[in-house]
């Protein structure tokens, strides 16, 4: 195998597992923990992209700087709505938050 | 694997006809191929067993820890293809940023040994978690394994200097640059309003 298909492998193996806590996780916290796995993995490959193929290095690594100061930027908010939500809630599960639902309160 | 095979097989070659020069250039590739191998299965045990500690541990503040372990696997990653700068760039943002908010976050909401993710999920949420984590792997990966290799590609990646990415931030991606730093202003000031404790308004 190539090394671009090992990266790609390593990113997919990322994804696949970032998947794996979105859907089995909870509570926010939990959640933002594996939305931060995927969003890793995504940059991970644009960078074996960029660094295994012809196309040009820099652009592709300064994609992935991008990438990770989306990520910063969503997890202070995520943050500031978790605190929001637990202030409202007393707790950040995620079957716990639904008010249009006719809730039994 | 098959350049493994064919570098050793040329270092014979070279060593059977005697050219001493030629197999003393070829040792080293072959070490480097080797070492190179055996770094990235170990990069990739660090992302797997990271990555499943994060989310399967009941605990979230060690969950938290196997992400940091992922996150090193992934900066490794970027060391082993020829970019320290990302790899710096990993450490300090994921690492030294980001795993310090969802700390925060751990600490803020106070369910770290008694939460609700204490207990196992249900059988019913973890097949549907095993069915989206197999979706990707049976429709991307075999993609992959068969295109991925048919790419022009370069084997070994050389290190892009440092101002060729500061020349792409400033021309190729200007904007992009621009537009980053008020996505960051907008997310501290509606991080901070969105928390702000009425309290303190009177």
């Amino acid at each position: 195998m190539s090394a671009l298909t090992l990266y790609m492998l390593a990113a997919l193996l990322l994804l696949a597992i970032g998947l794996v806590g979105l859907i089995s996780r909870r509570t926010l916290v939990g959640m933002l923990i594996s939305v931060e796995m995927l969003l890793n993995g995504a940059g991970l490959s644009v960078v074996a992209a960029a660094k295994l193929t012809p196309a040009s290095d820099a652009i592709g690594q300064l994609a992935t700087i991008f990438i990770m100061g989306l990520a910063a930027a969503e997890a202070t908010l995520v943050l500031a709505m978790m605190v929001v939500v637990y202030r409202r809630f007393d707790t950040v599960t995620t079957s716990a938050l639904t008010t249009l639902k006719d809730a039994k309160l | 694997m098959i350049d493994l095979i064919a570098s050793s097989a040329a270092l014979m070659n070279a060593s059977a006809t005697g050219v001493e020069a030629l197999s003393e250039m070829m040792l080293p590739q072959l070490a480097h191929d080797i070492m190179a191998y055996v770094a990235y299965g170990l990069y990739v045990l660090l992302i797997l067993g990271g990555g499943l500690w994060a989310v399967l541990a009941r605990n979230l503040v060690r969950a938290m820890f196997g992400l940091v372990v992922t996150f090193m696997g992934v900066a490794a990653m970027y060391l082993l293809m020829a970019s320290p700068f990302m790899a710096f760039m990993q450490l300090l943002i994921y690492i030294g940023a980001i795993s310090v908010l969802i700390f925060f976050a751990i600490m803020l909401i106070k369910n770290t040994s008694s939460g609700e993710e204490v207990n196992f999920p249900g059988p019913l949420q973890a097949l549907t978690a095993l069915i989206s984590a197999a979706a990707p792997l049976v429709l991307f990966g075999p993609i992959i394994v068969m295109n991925a290799g048919k790419l022009a590609q370069t084997e070994t990646p050389v290190e892009t200097p440092l101002a060729e990415l500061g020349q792409g931030l400033i021309e190729y991606y200007v904007v992009p640059f621009e537009m980053i730093s008020v996505v960051l202003l907008v997310a501290m000031a509606g991080g901070v309003l969105l928390a702000w404790d009425k309290r303190f308004k009177k």
